[in-house]
C-alpha cells in the first residue's frame, strides 16, 4: 500500500511541476491588471490585445467562465466581482442596474467628451441605458438584413436580387429555392430565419412589445399577431422556412434550439436573416460566396436593431482604471478593428461612413457592408419594460411561440395569452412593490390600462 | 502515573471534537447554514435586484404558490416524470436477476449495464438527442420502416382509422396521458409519444442498470441458499420460488430502493431540461427543480424560489413518511 501512497504523491508532484511550468506569465511590475467577464472568441481576444498595447500600464484579461449574468451579480455584491462585464439586453442591464452593480459613468462620458446622444448609434442604448442614465458604452451594434448564398442562386439560375423587395417578391424567390431531394431530405430552404426573434417582426409590423411607458404588454395587438401569424405561415403556408421538425432533421444534434448561422453556412438556405456578425463565422466557410439585402419592411419601415455594452463594476477597486475600456472602445482603432472583425458594426457612426468600412482590402469579395450601415438609419432598438421581469416576460413568451412554431396554436391565441399573462406579472408585481407602484401611478393616464 | 477518569474523558471528548470540527464545521458553513437561511429567507420578498425593497412577508410566497398555475403544471410535470418508476424498478430487477446467474463472463455484463451510470450525464444526453431525432434518429429510422415495411398504416386506413407516423419526439408537446400543454386537464388532441414521454423513455434506459441493479444483485447474493434448497424440496416452481422465496427476501431492498426513487424522482428532471430541451417545448419538460433554478437565478426571486423548495421538501418528506407508514407494515424480514 505505501507504494501506492508513495506513487501518488509522486504523480501528484510532476503534475504541479507541469502546471508551474505552464503557468500564465506573471504580471509585470507597475501594471494593473483588469478583469473583463465576456464571451470568448478570437475577435475577443483581438480587442483585448489592442486595449493592452494601447495601454501599457494596464492589462486587461478575459474571463469568459464566469459571463453568466447570475456569477456577475452575485459576485459583485460579494466583493469579488470582475472589473468589466458585458451587457447583451436591457434584460440584463435592468438587472445589473437594480442589484446596484453598474457604475452610473453618465457625467464621466460626458467629461471625456463623449456624446452619447449624437456620437452612437441607438441600436446598444437598451443595454447601457437605463432610466435616462449611462452605465456603460456599446461594444459594437447590429441589425438584420437577408444574407444569399450566390452559389445557390447560380445553380438554380435565379439572378442575384437587387434593390429592395417586397415581402410578395421575397416568398416567390424563396419559394424557387426551396428544394427537397428526391428522397425527400431538404437540399435547402428558400428562407432561414430564427423564430425566437419575434421582435424583428413585430418592429417590421409596427408594432411593440409594451406601450411607450412599459406599463402594459400590447402583444395582443393586430399588428403583433399579424407578425407572429406572418412567422407561422413562412413556415406552413408558404412552406419556405423549416418547421421545427425540418429544423432537426438538419441539426447535426437535433432536437430543440439549434443554430441556424451553421445551417446557412452548410449551405441549407438560399437566404438567411441575420446580422453582419454572422460574417465572424461565415468567413471560415471559405467557398461560400455571399450577397446581401435589406429585410423588406412591413407596414412599417422600422428594424429592430440590437447591440452588446460593456459596463464597469461600480464596487472594482480598480474602477477607474477599468473607464478606460470605455473610452477605448469610443476611439478610431477599436472602432476600425470591430468593422474589420465583422464583429457586426463599430459603435461610433463616423467611423462606418469610411472606404476602409465599406472596401476591407483583406475581404475585396465582402461588397455588401453598405447593407448594414444603411439599414442601421431605420433601426429601433426594444425597451424593456420597468414594470416586469424581462426573464419572465422571455419565459411566457417562449412558451407561446413553441406552439405557433409547432402549429399547435394560432398566432393569435398565443398572442393574446402572452399579453394577459405578461400584464398579469406586472399587476402583481405593482402590487408587491410600494416604490413600482409609486412610479406607475405618476405615469401619465394614456397609456395606463 | 495514574490519569483520572473525569480528566481522561474531557480529554477524550476534545480529542474528538477536533476529529470532528472539520467536519462538523463545513456542515454547518455548506449545509446546514444555507438551508435554515432558505427558511428565514422563503418568508421575505427578497430579490436580488435592489429596486424591490426587502420586506417580511410572512406567508405571502407561500399563498402566491397556491394561485401560481406554472408551479401546478411543472409539479405536474415532476410527477409524470415519475410515471416511468415502476417500470424502471422491475426492470433492475430482472436485469439483477439474469446477472446473479452463474454466466461466463457475468462481469463484464455488470460493467457494461452498470456504464450509464458513470458516464457524464450530459454526454448521454447528448447521445439521446441524438437517437430522438425525428428525421434521421435511429428510433424513428426503425419505427418509420417498421410503419412502411409492416404495412401498419395500410392496415389502420383499411380499418377506417387515419395513418401514423413516427413521433417528433422532444419537439412534441404531446403525451400518453393527452394532458394540455398549459393546463392541468386532458386534451385529445395532446395525445401521443412527445417530450415528457422521450425523457420517461430515457430515465428509464439509465436506472434499469444503474444503483438499483447492484442494489439487486447484492440483496439476491444474501437471500440464504437454504430456503431455495427446502422450496425445491417441497417440489416448488420457479415462480412459486420467486414468489415466495425471492421477493418477500429482497422487500427491505425493494422499500429502499421505492423511497430512494420517490425522493430521486420529486427532485430531477433538472439536467434534462437544461441540457436537452431546455425545459421547452412550451414548457412541457419543465420540472419544479428547473422552475426553482428559474425563479431564483434567472428571475431573481430568491424569497419564492426558496419558498419552493421548501414546499418541495415537505412534499418529499410527506411522500417518504406515507412510503415508511404503509411500505414498512409489508416488511417481514
Amino acid at each position: 500500500m505505501k507504494y501506492v501512497f508513495l506513487g501518488s504523491l509522486i504523480c501528484l508532484l510532476c503534475l504541479s511541476l507541469v502546471a508551474w511550468v505552464i503557468r500564465p506569465a506573471a504580471l509585470q511590475e507597475g501594471k494593473t491588471a483588469l478583469v473583463w467577464v465576456c464571451d470568448d472568441n478570437p475577435v475577443r481576444r483581438e480587442q483585448v490585445d489592442l486595449f493592452n498595447q494601447l495601454n501599457p500600464d494596464l492589462h486587461l484579461l478575459l474571463d469568459p467562465n464566469n459571463a453568466d449574468m447570475q456569477k456577475v451579480i452575485v459576485q459583485s455584491i460579494a466583493g469579488v466581482g470582475p472589473d468589466l462585464f458585458s451587457s447583451y439586453d436591457g434584460i440584463q442591464l435592468s438587472a445589473y442596474v437594480n442589484s446596484g452593480i453598474a457604475w452610473d459613468v453618465t457625467e464621466k462620458l460626458a467629461q471625456s467628451g463623449i456624446d452619447v446622444e449624437n456620437d452612437l448609434w441607438r441600436a446598444a442604448d437598451p443595454t447601457f441605458i437605463y432610466e435616462g442614465r449611462v452605465y456603460g458604452f456599446p461594444a459594437n451594434v447590429a441589425v438584420n438584413a437577408i444574407w444569399f448564398n450566390k452559389d445557390i442562386f447560380d445553380d438554380n439560375k435565379i439572378p442575384y436580387p437587387e434593390g429592395e423587395l417586397t415581402w410578395e417578391q421575397l416568398i416567390d424567390l424563396a419559394g424557387k429555392l426551396t428544394i427537397f431531394e428526391k428522397d425527400g431530405r431538404i437540399r435547402h430552404f428558400g428562407l432561414l430565419f430564427d423564430f425566437a426573434w419575434v421582435q424583428q417582426f413585430i418592429k417590421l409590423w409596427g408594432a411593440d412589445i409594451y406601450t411607450r411607458d412599459g406599463a402594459r404588454c400590447t402583444l395582443d395587438s393586430p399588428e403583433a399577431i399579424a407578425a407572429v401569424q406572418f412567422m407561422h405561415d413562412l413556415i406552413y403556408k408558404y412552406k419556405v422556412a423549416p418547421s421545427p421538425v425540418q429544423e432537426s432533421a438538419m441539426a447535426t444534434q437535433g432536437g430543440w434550439g439549434t443554430g441556424v448561422i451553421t445551417w446557412f453556412g452548410g449551405s441549407r438556405g438560399a437566404m438567411a436573416m441575420g446580422g453582419r456578425w454572422w460574417l465572424c463565422l461565415l468567413r471560415k466557410y471559405e467557398k461560400l460566396r455571399l450577397g446581401a439585402f435589406a429585410v423588406p419592411h412591413g407596414p412599417a419601415r422600422k428594424y429592430l436593431s440590437y447591440g452588446k455594452s460593456v459596463l464597469v463594476n461600480k464596487f472594482s477597486p480598480r474602477r477607474d482604471q477599468a473607464f478606460r475600456f470605455l473610452t477605448y472602445m469610443f476611439d478610431k482603432p477599436y472602432n476600425d478593428l470591430v468593422n474589420h472583425q465583422a464583429d457586426a458594426l463599430a459603435p461610433v457612426k463616423k467611423y462606418c461612413y469610411t472606404q476602409e468600412y465599406l472596401h476591407d482590402p483583406e475581404y475585396p469579395q465582402e461588397d455588401f457592408n453598405a447593407v448594414w450601415r444603411d439599414v442601421m438609419n431605420y433601426g429601433e432598438p426594444e425597451w424593456v419594460s420597468p414594470y416586469v421581469s424581462g426573464s419572465v416576460v422571455y419565459r411566457i413568451l417562449t412558451i407561446q411561440l413553441d406552439q405557433v412554431k409547432a402549429d399547435q396554436k394560432s398566432a393569435e391565441e398565443a398572442m393574446k395569452a402572452a399579453a394577459r399573462l405578461i400584464n398579469e406579472e406586472i399587476l402583481k408585481n405593482l402590487e408587491q412593490n410600494p416604490s413600482l407602484r409609486e412610479s406607475y401611478r405618476k405615469l401619465p393616464g394614456k397609456e395606463k390600462r | 502515573m495514574r490519569i483520572r477518569k473525569g480528566n481522561r474523558d474531557t480529554r477524550e471528548f476534545f480529542t474528538a471534537l477536533g476529529f470532528l470540527m472539520p467536519n462538523f464545521l463545513g456542515f454547518a458553513v455548506f449545509g446546514a447554514g444555507p438551508v435554515l437561511f432558505s427558511l428565514v429567507v422563503s418568508f421575505s420578498n427578497w430579490n436580488l435586484q435592489h429596486t424591490v425593497p426587502f420586506r417580511w412577508t410572512v406567508l405571502d410566497n407561500y399563498i402566491m404558490m397556491m394561485k401560481d398555475k406554472a408551479f401546478w403544471m411543472y409539479f405536474f410535470n415532476t410527477v409524470y416524470f415519475m410515471l416511468g418508476m415502476p417500470v424502471a424498478i422491475a426492470g433492475s430487477l430482472l436485469l439483477a436477476i439474469l446477472l446473479s446467474q452463474k454466466l461466463r463472463g457475468v462481469i463484464v455484463y455488470r460493467t457494461l449495464f452498470y456504464l450509464p451510470c458513470i458516464t457524464s450525464g450530459v454526454a448521454l444526453m447528448i447521445l439521446w438527442k441524438a437517437l430522438y431525432n425525428p428525421d434521421f434518429g435511429p428510433i424513428n429510422t426503425i419505427m418509420n420502416w417498421a410503419l412502411a415495411k409492416l404495412g401498419i398504416n395500410h392496415l389502420l386506413i383499411l380499418l377506417g382509422g387515419k395513418a401514423v407516423s413516427a413521433p417528433q419526439w422532444l419537439l412534441s408537446t404531446k403525451n400518453l396521458l393527452a394532458m394540455s400543454v398549459e393546463e392541468i386537464k386532458m386534451t385529445l388532441g395532446q395525445w401521443g409519444l412527445g417530450a415528457r414521454d422521450a425523457l420517461i423513455f430515457m430515465g428509464i434506459w439509465v436506472a434499469i442498470g444503474g444503483n438499483n441493479m447492484i442494489l439487486y444483485i447484492a440483496a439476491l447474493s444474501n437471500v440464504p441458499q437454504e430456503l431455495y434448497e427446502a422450496a425445491e424440496i417441497d417440489g416448488a416452481g420457479k415462480w412459486a420460488i420467486f414468489k415466495n422465496v425471492t421477493w418477500p427476501q429482497l422487500a427491505p431492498t425493494t422499500f429502499f430502493i421505492v423511497v430512494m426513487s420517490f425522493i430521486g424522482g420529486l427532485q430531477g428532471g433538472f439536467e434534462q431540461a437544461r441540457v436537452m430541451t431546455g425545459g421547452g417545448p412550451a414548457g412541457t419538460t419543465t420540472t419544479l427543480t428547473y422552475y426553482i433554478y428559474v425563479k431564483a437565478f434567472e428571475e431573481f426571486q430568491i424569497g419564492y424560489a426558496s419558498a419552493m423548495s421548501w414546499i418541495l421538501f415537505m412534499i418529499i418528506f410527506a411522500v417518504t413518511l406515507v412510503n415508511w407508514k404503509f411500505g414498512a407494515r409489508e416488511l417481514n424480514y
